[in-house]
């Protein structure tokens, strides 16, 4: 838990309250406490109480947002206040300095376009073949749903999910992630190919072939990515999205 | 096994019988697999006094060493059979996800015999194969066919390859169809299937396929991959496909148009590749693992045909059901394509079957009231795209024209036969061989009949005399107008295409690209299977198979004078218009003699000498021929 110190940093527009750079008030556990004489505007204070308690969490985990959001405006569109948050540690009385917060890099993952895909599925094959020296992409890690009708090419890829649902799915802890990779890895001696993680991936992407208990779940080839290297028209990619994005 | 499955499925339809047979290594060291081992079990098992269309016919399905590998299209299969459009050597391949499914279910090879007692699907799945019922498939689209067995079976990576309505009506030239328009359409194959009384064939395999020697095979493929990317072709293959041929031909002036009365269409931009590109391609589309996915998925968004979406189409029916007709709407001629993998059409020889009758409607030569009131005028999209349907259902006229275009001109006029544009009984296709005499030569000798695909000598347009005599020892033969050194050209390229056609991989890249040289497919195969291959083993083995294909042929009472095209491309100069090509006719007796002198064939009857087929090590051949009196020199 942290403490918060609430300020208002500047005002842009008017506020007739009024409220004026430098007025605060002190977040201390369950207390909202005041100073002398002090006051705070309620319609500001509605507006940031649910996040109040949101920035008293420690919280680490490189894919959360809210460590990352430290000022709130008023949504009294011509006041203009502009509220800024800061921790402030129970024990020492320290102020962490916000610009200490972790930088949102998001993990590079793989990032799968449908509109360029052709449904060749060499990806399929690349990683069945990387992985098992078979072509055939039954074995594979990515899968391309087809549909001829409509002229849909489907990769399911494994997006590296931060908040993985396979990892909390699995009963025995089977599954984890790679630290510096974000891919999940598969202990196969503790996995007892109960298939609940392929149940619990909401992107489809986990499958199970016959005479293998443990799960096909990608594993980014613990290098380079195979799958992206073949794909003829770059419709698989590894990085993040802001990064092909800029592409 | 590496890299081949080493056994055939052999299925009797009349006895029920299902059994798998092993290959021996020798048939893939001499034939190296798909139109190779097809060609050597068509001579073997199905000889002259076969019916095509009888019980004692057989359906052979091949596949490649490398189909289902990771190399840039080999992604195909061969279905041969003998042919009920030609009656003679019948053989189409597709490329798609079938071939390679297949494989992975364990067989190189499907034969199939006899015939089921009610409308059947075959199912073959790891080493085994059912026949099921499809009596509620009777006469269903190839499109609803195969996504309906998809449902049956459950499972959305099943491949089937299917027939439609025109098949199951005999008309002669309907093929079989994969991923809805992946279609084996020549030669009648699927008029095989329907005789059987198969609608489909579906297959899903779940086992390994592995390489030798898996670092050296990944190593060359990516070579391979390299070459296809540096190659010049590379980004307009990706982006229109064979559709770039259009305009192309059109620049050039032969661009078969109003049944090759001329070689010039006037809306061959609006109806070319680019402009599918340009106004209706949605997305690239691609066979197996191909690095050079040159389909497109494409949608008409507005008008009289909104809602039409589909895959492709080719040069072949794009033109076929614009420049050949006359139509000059891209939308009509989209629909036209359309239709015929829906009713399971050969495009080319739907579209000549119609522009032979347009031809004659325009000269007076057929009435109104010999079409059943049918207007066949040039261009009319309304009349060609209900004759497509008619054929499909032998209906009317379309009855007339259900049996391809040599049986349509002796129906309608005596002395039309002439105009019908054939060889040996299949249509040749969308350009006109005045203009590519290299081309011309190959239709005239192709062992299917009128066929492009047997030998694409597309070394013709290079247009560089030292590159041809460099290559071929002739000058000329690097120019398309000329006819001399065509001879080798021809033979070169035949057993070029031969080598994508056993390979089973794409002639984008193996021939019109001329990625991998004999050499590389030896060491492409020594790391993929357990056989030995050289250079020159490969290289003989895809001369023996163009010689074995000519023995049956010749078997089958083929001679020089089959070798043939029709007498417009002979006698009548391409017109006026036709720029660079205006004038051009084709010389095709001289290359004919180069040609046979080429192969150590006879010039007078073009029947290949006993020295060339026991140099081939095809003494069982010569034996076969012999012993009925044909005369080996």
């Amino acid at each position: 838990m942290y403490d918060l110190r609430v300020e208002v940093e500047k005002v842009e527009g008017f506020c007739d309250l009024p409220m004026s750079p430098g007025d605060y008030f002190e977040v201390k556990g369950g207390k909202i406490i005041l100073p002398d004489d002090g006051y705070i505007c309620l319609w500001a204070l509605q507006s940031m109480l649910p996040f109040l308690t949101v920035k008293q969490r420690k919280i680490d985990e490189t894919n959360d947002w809210t460590p990352h959001t430290s000022r709130f405006t008023c949504p009294d569109p011509n006041g203009r206040v502009i509220f800024k948050i800061i921790q402030v540690d129970t024990v020492t009385g320290d102020i962490l300095a916000q610009d200490q917060a972790k930088k949102i890099k998001p993990p590079a993952r793989l990032i799968a376009n449908e509109e360029k895909c052709t449904g060749c599925r060499a990806c399929e094959t690349i990683c069945s073949f990387t992985h098992f020296e078979s072509f055939n992409g039954e074995k594979a890690r990515i899968k391309v749903i087809k549909n001829e009708a409509e002229g849909l090419d489907i990769p399911h890829v494994c997006h590296q999910c931060g908040d993985a649902s396979c990892l909390k799915a699995c009963p025995v802890n089977a599954l984890s992630k790679d630290k510096e990779t974000g891919a999940v890895l598969v202990n196969e001696e503790k996995c007892i190919g109960c298939m609940k993680c392929a149940e619990a991936c909401p992107f489809d992407s986990i499958s199970f072939i016959a005479d293998r208990e443990a799960p096909l779940i990608c594993d980014l080839c613990k290098g380079e990515v195979e799958c992206v290297k073949r794909c003829p028209v770059e419709a698989i990619q590894f990085g993040t999205a802001a990064e092909l994005k800029a592409l | 096994m590496n890299g081949y499955c080493g056994q055939a499925l052999r299925i009797n339809l009349t006895t029920k019988e299902i059994k798998i047979d092993k290959i021996a290594d020798k048939l893939f060291e001499d034939y190296i697999g798909g139109r190779g081992l097809n060609m050597k079990r068509l001579y073997d098992e199905v000889p002259p006094e076969v019916d095509p269309l009888s019980e004692e016919n057989k359906l052979f399905i091949g596949v490649g060493p490398l189909t289902g590998t990771p190399f840039p299209g080999a992604a195909r299969v061969n279905f041969s059979a003998k042919s009920p459009q030609t009656g003679i050597l019948g053989d189409s391949n597709t490329g798609g996800f079938f071939g390679p499914e297949l494989k992975f279910a364990g067989f190189d090879q499907v034969i199939i015999e006899g015939k089921a007692d009610e409308l059947s699907y075959i199912y073959i799945t790891d080493n085994r194969a059912e026949i099921r019922s499809a009596a509620r498939l009777k006469e269903k689209d190839t499109f609803f066919t195969q996504e309906e067995i998809m449902r049956e079976l459950a499972d959305d990576r099943v491949q089937v390859a299917s027939i439609g309505p025109a098949a199951e009506n005999g008309v002669k030239y309907s093929g079989i169809f994969c991923n809805h328009v992946r279609a084996a359409a020549r030669t009648g194959m699927g008029l095989v299937l329907a005789s059987k009384n198969i609608k489909a064939i579906a297959v899903r395999g779940k086992q390994d396929l592995k390489a030798k020697s898996p670092a050296i095979f990944r190593e060359t493929v990516d070579s391979m991959d390299q070459q296809i990317r540096n190659h010049q072709e590379y980004e307009v293959r990706m982006r229109l496909g064979t559709t770039k041929l259009i305009k192309a031909l059109n620049d050039l002036g032969c661009l078969a148009t109003k049944h090759f009365k001329t070689g010039r269409f006037n809306a061959a931009e609006k109806v070319s590749g680019e402009y599918l590109e340009q106004n209706y391609k949605k997305k690239g589309k691609g066979c197996f693992a191909c690095t050079i996915p040159c389909s497109r998925f494409f949608e008409i968004e507005q008008g009289k045909h909104q809602g039409l979406k589909s895959e492709g189409p080719e040069f072949e029916g794009l033109a076929g059901f614009s420049s050949r007709v006359g139509i000059e709407s891209i939308e009509d001629a989209l629909k036209g394509v359309d239709l015929c993998n829906r009713y399971g059409l050969d495009v080319i020889t739907t579209s000549e079957c119609i522009a032979l009758a347009m031809e004659l409607f325009e000269e007076g030569r057929l009435t109104e009231e010999q079409t059943g009131g049918l207007k066949l005028n040039w261009g009319n999209a309304e009349v060609v795209l209900d004759l497509i349907e008619m054929i499909a259902f032998r209906r009317g006229f379309g009855d007339l024209l259900a049996d391809g275009s040599l049986a349509a001109a002796a129906r309608i006029d005596k002395t039309a036969k002439n105009l019908a544009m054939q060889v040996k009984g299949l249509e040749i296709f969308q350009a006109d061989p005045r203009g590519i005499k290299g081309y011309a030569l190959g239709l005239a000798v192709a062992s299917r009949g009128g066929d492009h695909l047997r030998s694409e000598p597309w070394f013709e347009f290079v247009e560089d005399s030292e590159l041809g005599i460099e290559r071929f020892g002739v000058a000329e033969s690097a120019f398309r107008l000329e006819y001399k050194g065509k001879g080798k050209v021809v033979k070169f390229y035949e057993e070029r295409s031969a080598l994508a056609d056993c390979l089973d991989v794409c002639k984008n890249t193996v021939v019109n690209m001329e990625i991998i040289s004999f050499a590389e497919a030896a060491v492409l195969l020594n790391a993929l299977t357990d056989l030995e291959f050289t250079e020159e083993k490969i290289r003989q083995a895809t001369e023996r198979v163009v010689n074995l294909e000519r023995a049956y042929l010749v078997r089958e009472g083929i001679r020089r004078e089959d070798d043939n095209l029709p007498q417009r491309f002979l006698n009548e100069p391409l017109p006026e218009e036709c720029g660079p090509s205006t004038g051009s006719i084709v010389e095709l007796e001289p290359m004919l003699d180069e040609y046979y002198q080429t192969r150590g064939w006879d010039l007078k009857t073009g029947i290949p000498s006993r020295d060339k087929l026991m140099s081939l090590g095809l003494e069982k051949i010569v034996n076969d021929l012999e012993k009925r009196k044909i005369n080996l020199k």
